[in-house]
This record gives structure tokens, C-alpha cells and sequence, in this order.
């Protein structure tokens, strides 16, 4: 059996900060890592491996300063990555980069499943999953938990708002994984030195995947774009007083003030 | 397609009325036509939600592939410039499966639009969430249709003025899905009190064991409250059956006080309506305390106690008691 793994080299949002005076977004020097939720793609294709038996490749479109991080989900069990320099550093819209995934997936040749987290850590836009299905004709099996495969068939529940839905499809598949659906193994020194020698593999549009960059700029649906950060002012005061009783009188004072409580007295 | 209509989808009867109260704001200028999509035999009862067109279809709301179907069967009889789907899990199948067929621009978590009319049909201006909701994004979309996918609270549903739309059944047929469905378990929910709570108690993990959510209940009990928490507490600890944020509930009390959360942004999200904000955390440097009212530094095992006392001796009740 072939299994891809689609990891995204993410931002970690929680480090992004907004500038209080002008709500601009700091996004320079925030870290970046393949995201909490894609390791999560990388233990189910691990467990699906192990179950199996299966040759696990990992596909992800991004910076060549990805090539480095890419260790943990090989010492997991992934057996290589394709890394797809992104020509568009992030920004490109949704299409264009299912675009450049689809024929990316199209030279690694026929797999039997195709895992996608349900969003990115980052772009959080649960898009990926459904554009490939409807790019590669392919069955989906978004939000999937449980994923076995027999007989050519794969079956897995759907984690929903309000209930588990259990399904199948027939192979080949793609499948996109619940959130915290699969927390991810951790790795032994063993693993991890093992994991030196698997191959990092970069591919770029234009030569591997006969894309060209103005033709992609061209299926992209939009004209231009701006953004700023979401700010909620909040009063920020913290109460300083001698012991913690004081502190509790004090808040309560606050919230009487603030008409959030009423009645007592002191 | 590029006609001065719009397409509203969503499995969900109040988020549906939201979306058409949203399309009718977003284009009252210009009158553009609303055309809504309704699934199920009982779908004609949504045919007075002030679009102008209903269309019916009989499918299984349960199958993404269906409703996929049904949707881009709609709108090649609308020809709509804005797609807007409702953003359930569904809906976030939907979206982007519909933008690829009609070759769309997409936008997920769209917060608003605005229309105008320009040389080659109508042009669209969104904006959107990006970065998991740290910021908004305002795209402006070449010519051609647009999907919105819009979450539930982006639109108030406003009573628009009741008049009974056009209800068309679409019948057109429908390829064989490849998913196939066996089954369907509920899960266990708050069953939506926590979005009406107007005090919440929000926990994370600095409460240590189980049993220690007594001292949180108290204080919720005090003050007609509701206990809530991180995504931690419940999809690892298993505490709780659904937990607070970016992909868990959220919610909009008069108040909320958090305990031993630190404040990542994930969940800052499903938190960050609340009219007023209290942290208690040991940690003063705690993300949470920046995204706060007022913060107590302060193990929680130690002030909770003494606020409980402190709010029993005082007499002190929510300020909406009667
Ligand atoms: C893509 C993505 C989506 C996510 N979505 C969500 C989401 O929807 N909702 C969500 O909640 N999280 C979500 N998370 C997880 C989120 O990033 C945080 O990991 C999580 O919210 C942390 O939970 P916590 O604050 O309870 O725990 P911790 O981060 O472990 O914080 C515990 C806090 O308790 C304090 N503390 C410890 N002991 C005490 C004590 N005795 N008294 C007082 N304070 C004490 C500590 O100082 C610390 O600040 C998401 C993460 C990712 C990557
Ligand atoms: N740049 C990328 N490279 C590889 N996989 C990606 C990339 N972007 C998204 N994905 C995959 O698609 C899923 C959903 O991402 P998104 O649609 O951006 O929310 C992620 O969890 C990944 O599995």
C-alpha cells in the first residue's frame, strides 16, 4: 500500500502579536513547524503503516527553511518527504496552491490513500482536503477518526458537531483527520538518528512540476489583498494588594463597580 | 455568472436565516435577487425567510457529496455572483468543493462583504479571518463568483419583511455518492447553555484533578453560572464533552472568570465576546493576564476558596438576579 501524508510547515499563531497602534500583524520572527494538527496526519499514516504495512510518504508545499523540520515526522515513521518550494512564500490563494499540490501528487504516482489534516494549524481553512477530492476525483472521509483498511475499502467514523458518523469508501481514497484525532507518538534517540538518513526531497514548479509561475498567478482568484490584526481592548489591570483575601474583596469591588454584581456590603 | 444574485446554503435553519438576513444587508443597494437552498421534504417551511427564491431538494443532508451536488445544481440555474455557505463542518466541505466546480474565488470564515458593480459584472470585496482568527483579511476578488463560507453569529438574523419566496424543486439528478453511510452515534453535548451563560467559569489546567472542579462548581453555583474549558481538559482529560475556542464552542457572558488557563490564542477565541474578563493564574506571565480585565496572580487552590467566602459573606449576586 502507498500513503501520503500532507504536512504543512505552519506559522504557530500564538506567537503572532498585533501592533496595538497601528493592528498590523507581527508576522516577522514568528516561529514555524509542521503544525500540531499535521502530526497528527503523520501518527495516523504511522498507525495505518503498522496495521498494514505501507511505504509512507509526506508531501508539503513550502520554504526550503522547512527542509530542516521535517525530522520529527520522520522519526515517527514517515519515510520521506517531497518539500515543494513555494513560489508564492504562503500567499498564494487556495486554488493555486491545490493546484500546485495536485500535480505534485500526480508525479508521485498512484497512492492508495491520501491523508490531509482537517485545517492547518495556520491557514485553518479546511480547503485542502475537499479541493483535492474534487481535483483528483477522489472519495473523502473528511474529519476521519478510526481509519482502517480492508479489502480494499476504508472505514472510519466522521467526528461531526454533534455525533460520529461511521462510513467507508473504496481505496483510493483521501481522507482528512479529526482534530486530535491521532496525537502523535513520541520518538526515541534510535528513531530520531535513523531518521538523518531519510531522504528530504525538493522539487520546485517550474522544472519537476512543469508549472509555470505566471500561468499559477493567472488561476488565482483574487485581485488584492490586505489584512490586520483582530484587537479587543481589555483593561489589563492586575490587582496588587498585600494578601489574597484583599484580592478577593478587590475583584469583587471591580465586578460591583462594573455592574456585573450587585447587593452586599463590606 | 455574474448576475446580480446570491446563493445562501446551510443544513441549518438559523444559520440559513442568518446568511439570507446577511445577503439581503450586503446588497440592499443595489436589490439583488436571494436565492436560498433548502434541504428536505420540510425545506418549503424556509421559504419565508426573505430570500426570493427557495430551492428545494430532497437529499440526504448527512452526505457532503449530495448537498455538494445539489448545491452546484442551484447555482447553475442562478448563476450567482456570492456563494454563501454556512460554516459547519459541512458547510466547510461544501465551500471549497463548489468553488472548485464553478472555478470561484473562496474565502473561508468570511466576517462581511460588500458588492459593487463594475464594467464586467459585479465585483466582490470580503473579508475573512485569517491565521486561525489573530486577524481579518479584505480580499478583493477578480471578476467572476465568489464563496463566503460564514460562520454562525456573523450576521444577526433579522425578521426581514416575511414575504413568502418562489419554492422551485430542484430535481435534477444526482451522481451516485462515494461515500457510503452505516451509522450515526451521537455525542454527548452542553446543549447549547453555555452560549446563553451570562456568567462562565472557564478551566484549564491548572486545575489539577477531577474532584478539583468542585471548587470551580461552587463558584459557578454561587453566581447561577456555567463551568466551561480549554480543549485540554476535554479532549484529553475527558472532563468535559466539549470544550472552548477556535473549534469548540463560544461564548458571551456578562462574565467570565478563567482559571489556571494560560491564554493561548486558540482559545482566547472562543472567549474574547465576553463583556468582561477575569485571569487567575499562578504564572504572571501568562498570556491570558493581556487579554484580561482584571488578573489575580494567584494559586487557584488558595484564592478560589477565599473568593467563595468572600462572595457568600458579602452576599453578593449576579447582577441580573432578581
Ligand atoms: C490548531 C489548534 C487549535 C486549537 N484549538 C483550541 C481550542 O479550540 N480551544 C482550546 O482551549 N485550545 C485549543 N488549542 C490548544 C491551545 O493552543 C492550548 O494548548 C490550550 O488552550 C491550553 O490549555 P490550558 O490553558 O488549559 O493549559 P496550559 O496551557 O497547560 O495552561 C495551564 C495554566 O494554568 C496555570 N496554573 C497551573 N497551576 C495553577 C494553579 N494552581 N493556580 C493557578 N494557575 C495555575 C499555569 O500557569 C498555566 O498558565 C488549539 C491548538 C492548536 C494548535
Ligand atoms: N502548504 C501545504 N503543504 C502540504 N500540505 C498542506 C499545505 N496546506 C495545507 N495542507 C494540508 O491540508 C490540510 C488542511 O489545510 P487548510 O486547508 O490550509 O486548512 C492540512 O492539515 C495539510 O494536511
Amino acid at each position: 500500500m502507498r500513503i501520503l501524508a500532507l504536512i504543512k510547515y505552519s506559522m504557530d499563531v500564538a506567537e503572532v502579536k498585533v501592533d496595538p497602534a497601528t493592528k498590523e500583524l507581527r508576522l516577522a520572527g514568528v516561529p514555524e513547524k509542521i503544525g500540531a494538527i499535521d502530526k497528527n496526519v503523520a501518527e495516523a499514516a504511522v498507525q495505518l503503516k503498522e496495521a498494514n504495512g505501507a511505504a509512507l510518504q509526506a508531501l508539503c508545499l513550502g520554504p526550503l527553511a522547512a527542509t530542516d523540520s521535517f525530522k520529527d515526522v520522520l522519526a515517527m515513521g514517515l519515510d520521506e518527504v517531497f518539500l515543494v518550494e513555494d513560489p508564492f512564500a504562503g500567499a498564494a490563494d487556495g486554488r493555486v496552491a491545490a493546484c500546485i499540490l495536485e500535480a505534485a501528487i500526480r508525479k508521485l504516482g498512484q497512492f492508495d490513500l491520501i491523508l490531509c489534516g482537517f485545517a492547518s494549524d495556520d491557514g485553518y481553512s479546511y480547503q485542502v482536503a475537499p479541493r483535492l477530492a474534487e481535483r483528483l476525483g477522489l472519495p473523502l472521509v473528511s474529519y476521519g477518526r478510526q481509519l482502517k483498511v480492508s479489502d480494499g475499502q476504508l472505514e472510519a467514523e466522521r467526528d461531526l458537531e454533534d455525533g460520529l458518523q461511521a462510513v467507508s469508501v473504496s481505496l483510493p481514497a483521501l481522507a482528512s483527520i479529526a482534530e486530535e484525532a491521532y496525537p502523535p507518538r513520541r520518538t526515541t534517540l534510535m528513531e530520531a538518528i535513523k531518521a538523518k538518513k531519510k531522504p528530504v526531497n525538493v522539487w520546485h514548479v517550474e522544472p519537476d512540476l512543469g508549472l509555470v509561475r505566471n500561468e499559477l498567478e493567472k488561476l488565482s482568484s483574487i485581485e488584492s489583498s490586505s489584512q490586520v490584526g483582530v484587537m479587543i481592548q481589555r483593561k489589563q489591570r492586575m490587582l496588587k494588594t498585600a494578601t489574597l483575601r484583599e484580592s478577593a474583596d478587590q475583584l469583587i469591588d471591580l465586578l460591583l463597580e462594573e455592574k456585573v454584581l450587585k447587593g452586599g456590603s463590606k | 455568472m455574474n448576475s446580480q444574485a446570491i446563493l445562501v446554503f446551510s443544513e441549518d435553519a438559523d444559520l440559513l436565516k442568518e446568511l439570507v438576513s446577511g445577503a439581503k444587508q450586503g446588497t440592499k443597494a443595489q436589490d439583488w435577487r436571494i436565492a436560498a437552498v433548502g434541504v428536505g421534504k420540510e425545506a418549503s417551511a424556509l421559504a419565508n425567510l426573505g430570500e426570493d427564491v427557495l430551492y428545494q431538494v430532497d437529499v440526504d443532508v448527512h452526505n457532503p457529496e449530495l448537498l455538494t451536488a445539489a448545491l452546484e445544481a442551484a447555482a447553475r440555474k442562478v448563476e450567482p455572483s456570492i456563494v454563501l455557505v454556512g460554516a459547519t463542518k459541512l458547510g466547510l466541505e461544501v465551500a471549497p468543493r463548489i468553488a472548485e466546480r464553478l472555478a470561484a474565488g473562496y474565502a473561508a470564515w468570511a466576517t462581511g462583504f460588500e458588492v459593487a458593480s463594475g464594467t464586467e459584472g459585479a465585483k466582490v470585496m470580503a473579508q475573512s479571518m485569517i491565521f486561525a482568527g489573530v486577524g481579518i483579511a479584505t480580499h478583493t476578488f477578480k471578476a467572476g463568483p465568489v464563496v463566503l463560507s460564514v460562520a454562525r453569529g456573523i450576521f444577526d438574523s433579522r425578521q426581514v419583511d416575511g414575504k413568502q419566496a418562489e419554492v422551485v424543486v430542484l430535481d435534477t439528478p444526482l451522481p451516485a455518492p462515494k461515500l457510503t453511510i452505516h451509522g450515526y452515534r451521537p455525542k454527548a453535548m452542553n446543549g447549547g447553555r453555555l452560549a446563553q451563560a451570562r456568567f462562565v467559569v472557564d478551566v484549564g489546567q491548572g486545575v489539577k484533578e477531577r474532584d478539583d472542579l468542585q471548587i470551580t462548581q461552587a463558584l459557578a453555583n454561587l453566581l447561577d453560572g456555567q463551568l466551561s474549558c480549554s480543549r485540554p481538559m476535554s479532549a484529553d482529560r475527558d472532563w468535559f464533552p466539549e470544550w472552548v475556542g477556535l473549534s469548540g464552542a463560544k461564548i458571551k457572558p456578562e462574565l467570565c472568570v478563567t482559571v489556571g488557563v494560560s491564554g493561548a490564542v486558540q482559545h482566547i477565541i472562543g472567549i474574547r465576546d465576553s463583556h468582561l474578563i477575569v485571569a487567575v493564574n499562578m504564572d504572571e506571565g501568562a498570556p491570558i493576564f493581556s487579554q484580561a480585565d482584571y488578573g489575580v496572580v494567584a494559586d487557584l487552590y488558595e484564592f478560589l476558596p477565599l473568593l467563595i467566602e468572600r462572595i457568600s459573606a458579602r452576599g453578593i449576586r449576579p447582577a441580573w438576579a432578581t
